[in-house]
């Protein structure tokens, strides 16, 4: 199998360790603040990365699971006035029973149903959400959450952390024999079932895999918040995410974890730009698409790492 | 002994066109046949029916005394019998071991606690040893075949079913293919079910035919039998003496 | 009962309008076009600006507003989607990105108030003791035109019949010498010009904003899931399915209830026929 090397390990680390530092060194709520979000992102990517870019099957509404995690963090801590620490439990099992719903039927068809479908219900919960206002909170979403931990840094640390378990779980899978199956349904399905691969299953776990990850930082990003809103559904949360894959390097799951704190970075220093900030969002990713097929971070990691493996 | 594979009145139509006519035959353990036909008899058809890539439209299927004929394809590879495909499908983008690799997770392999172990030895076994770091895609269209088989033999099958695996290769390559199934059907105690086109590559191979056109079985038996069956020789080159009659 | 009738009938001719150009250009060039949405929101405003800012008669404005679509269709089929096409997932990037880029253009433009479009028809009928607005009516005639003309046109004569060729089989089409090129932008002209109908009809009753065009587009998916991708019966059918079961239940229930009906039908179709109505055929 594709062994982790020194270096990848090496590199790893430095990642953290900036990250971690970095608030320490700048000290600054607002930097703090950025960086969690930049992290929660990390997650939703590599989450995203590990079913749709392994198994090249596009999931086109990843908010899907990131909203209900965040939502079930609402309802539980805000609503029911639950202990919060049970938010990130449950919004994985919620995320996960979400991934079931739409994966079962879809994943077993060939052509865009799959994405189709998983676009749709995102979208359709998203207006659920404002429909049923009495329950929801509507446009305002739900608010008054309690924080996981005592100060904003700490709290950092925390979603860095689990950036990090997540990170390296996924690559793990995806460097594992179970990675390389999912590899394998991305080339031909045909000849995973002449070898005796139940393609179905697979492609349901990992989706299933997937979605655990997106909720809990779904319900990460709630306790951050303090308040989720129905926008947390929106397309522009799936695509946003999906962009950020992209520039990683499709398939490489660390890539698109560097890609998603860059680009969000990048998206806090375009807040100049007002509402110009998605077109240059959207125009990039059109460059990409035409320029860098195979993306950024991941293709540039492995051409600076070349000579020293 | 009882039949390891029984073909009932298997039958396939795509709207008007019967590709596939109440065809019937059982296999044993041990047998290597071949399924002959010109283009367009349906062999392939029939190949995609028995593995479960298309259901028919009538009939029944029998392997080791179950039904299968409602089974998903991998279900079939993993009640034992496999297939190889006429167009090789390798993996692209991984190398000749992740290739074999894959199959080696089925659950028929999983009695394999070494699977890289039993991935290289495949190799090895259909003449791809220590090439394990290549990449597919530089592979010549001999060695896919070989790729293939030993994809298929990583599920530990009863039955192999080989897709006209000649296809498209030189008489010295095919001549070294044809030792390398001969060998699997002795060593490895393999069924074999075969399709080809070329009356030739046949003879030496196989102990009996079952001869197909336009979707139906026309004769079964042994190979010398065979060629000299009228309808055989009038599916395959009746139309060259009508020719030459009109001429 | 009978305004269940006429609005049932309204709403699945606009929804049928949407879908069928969808369906087409999926089924066609294996486009699944996740901008279609946007082309009915660019019809909407096209036909705002022509009427409100230009001051075009509306009856110039309307075929001069499909027009303008049509050609942004084929401009984005051309030089954003063709070099992609070996990617399916490059092709629904890049449809996508052009959907967000058209809404955020909107945005900026325009703004996110509503915008107003005049009424072909102001008066109102009243059929059967029912009052139905004229431009709801307009709307439903035209989308039964629209379809029936589209029917004929894939029927009954030779570029229709490439088009046929080429969605069932593209590369026999290429050899029979049939340009498949220039099918794909013909039928993303069609496509875009019918959704953008759609829009204009629409805009009089309905508002218009930048993110109008996103849940007819999700309507849309909904649809051709029902009815089966490419298929052009299958998708009026459940246009018709769709657009009476949202009626009825907006009548039944309460509008807030309708968007519960599409996500339901797509369940349900996956459940129990993956394929969609179509193979009922």
């Amino acid at each position: 199998m594709r062994q982790l090397s020194l270096i990848d390990i090496a590199g790893g680390l430095v990642v953290i360790a900036i990250l971690a530092l970095a608030p320490v060194l700048i000290s600054s709520n607002y930097l703090t603040g950025v960086l969690t979000v930049c992290v929660i992102y990390g997650i939703w990517a590599a989450s995203w990365d590990f079913m749709s870019g392994l198994t090249g099957r596009e999931n086109f509404g990843h908010s899907l699971f990131i909203g209900t995690g965040a939502y079930t963090a609402g309802f539980l801590s805000s609503i029911w006035t639950a202990n919060p620490w049970y938010s990130l439990p449950l919004g994985v099992v919620v995320a996960v029973a979400f991934s079931i719903l739409v994966g079962f039927p879809t994943l077993r068809l060939r052509g865009p149903y799959f994405a189709l479908a998983m676009l749709s219900t995102s979208a359709i919960l998203q207006r659920l959400c404002l429909i049923f206002w009495e329950y929801t909170g509507g446009e305002e979403g739900i608010y008054g959450l309690d924080p996981l931990m005592k100060t904003p840094l700490y709290y950092y640390w925390f979603a860095l952390g689990i950036l990090a378990v997540t990170v390296i779980v996924l690559t793990l899978l995806a460097r594992s024999h179970w990675g390389l199956l999912l590899r394998a349904i991305r080339g031909d399905e045909a000849t995973c079932q002449a070898a005796g691969i139940n393609v179905t299953f697979y492609k349901i776990v990992s989706l299933m895999i997937s979605a655990g990850f997106a909720g809990l930082g779904g319900a990460l990003y709630a306790h951050y918040q303090l308040q989720v809103s129905p926008p947390l559904f929106s397309v522009v949360v799936s695509i946003t995410v999906i962009i950020m894959v992209y520039v990683g390097g499709i398939g490489s799951i660390y890539g698109a974890a560097v890609a998603a704190i860059l680009l969000t970075l990048l998206t806090e220093m375009l807040r100049g730009f007002g509402e110009y900030r998605l077109w240059i969002y959207t125009l990039t990713l059109m460059m990409i698409l035409f320029f860098l097929p195979n993306g950024l971070i991941a293709p540039l990691w492995r051409r600076m790492t070349e000579r020293l493996r | 002994m009882s039949d390891l594979l029984e073909v009932n009145g298997v039958t396939k139509r795509f709207g008007g066109l019967t590709a596939v006519k109440n065809a019937s035959f059982t296999l044993k353990k041990g047998d290597f046949t071949g399924i002959l036909g010109p283009n367009g008899a349906g062999k392939t058809t029939l190949f995609n029916i028995l593995t479960g890539f298309m259901p028919p439209t009538a009939g029944s299927i029998h392997f080791n005394g179950e039904l299968v004929r409602d089974l998903a394809p991998y279900q079939v590879v993993n009640r034992g019998m496999a297939r190889t495909f006429q167009l090789t499908r390798p993996f692209i983008g991984m190398n000749l071991l992740e290739n074999v690799l894959v199959a080696c997770m089925s659950p028929r392999a999983s009695q394999d606690k070494d699977k890289e172990a039993r991935a290289r030895h495949l190799l090895a076994q259909v003449g791809l040893g220590g090439r394990d770091k290549e990449p597919v895609e530089t592979l010549p269209y001999g060695d896919l075949r070989r790729l293939e088989i030993a994809r298929a033999l990583a599920t530990r099958p009863d039955l192999l079913l080989l897709d006209e695996p000649f296809a498209g290769l030189g008489s010295s390559e095919i001549e070294q293919l044809a030792q390398l199934i001969r060998r699997l059907h002795r060593e490895e105690n393999l069924t074999i079910l075969l399709i080809e086109h070329k009356l030739r590559e046949f003879m030496a191979l196989v102990s009996r035919v079952i001869a197909m056109n336009f979707g139906e079985i026309i004769a079964v038996g042994p190979p010398d039998e065979i060629v000299k069956n009228e309808k055989v020789i009038e599916a395959y080159i009746g139309k060259t003496e009508d020719s030459y009659a009109s001429a | 009962m009978l305004q269940i009738l006429i609005y049932g009938a309204v709403s699945s001719a606009i929804y049928a309008m949407l879908a069928v150009g969808f369906t087409l250009i999926f089924g066609v060039a294996r486009i699944l076009n996740l901008a279609h949405g946007s082309f009915y929101a660019l019809g909407a405003y096209s036909a705002y600006v022509l009427t409100s800012v230009l001051n075009v008669p509306l009856l110039i404005a309307a075929p001069l507003a499909v027009l303008i679509v049509a050609g942004f269709g084929v401009l984005m089929e051309r030089y954003l989607v063709r070099p992609l096409r070996a990617s399916q997932l490059a092709v629904l990037m890049i449809t996508l990105a052009v959907s967000l880029a058209v809404e955020q253009a909107l945005f900026i433009t325009f703004g996110s108030e509503y915008r107003n479009v005049p009424s072909f028809v102001a008066d109102k009928l009243t059929i059967g003791g029912v009052d139905i607005g004229g431009q709801r009516l307009l709307a439903l005639v035209m989308g039964v035109l629209v379809l029936l003309l589209l029917w004929l046109f894939i029927q009954r004569t030779r570029l229709g019949a490439a088009i046929l060729a080429v969605s069932q089989d593209p590369e026999a089409a290429q050899y029979m010498g049939i340009p498949t090129n220039r099918i794909f932008s013909i039928v993303m002209a069609i496509s875009a010009g019918t959704a953008a109908l759609a829009g204009i009809l629409v805009s009089p009753f309905l508002t218009v904003q930048p993110t109008m065009g996103l849940l007819p587009m999700v309507k849309a998916f909904a649809i051709v899931i029902v009815g089966g991708l490419g298929s052009i019966p299958g998708s009026i059918i459940a246009s018709l399915i769709l657009g009476y079961s949202e009626t009825i239940v907006a009548y039944l229930i309460s509008t807030s209830w309708t968007e519960l009906v599409s996500l339901v039908a797509v369940v349900v179709t996956l459940m129990i026929r993956p394929a969609g109505i179509r193979a009922a055929f």
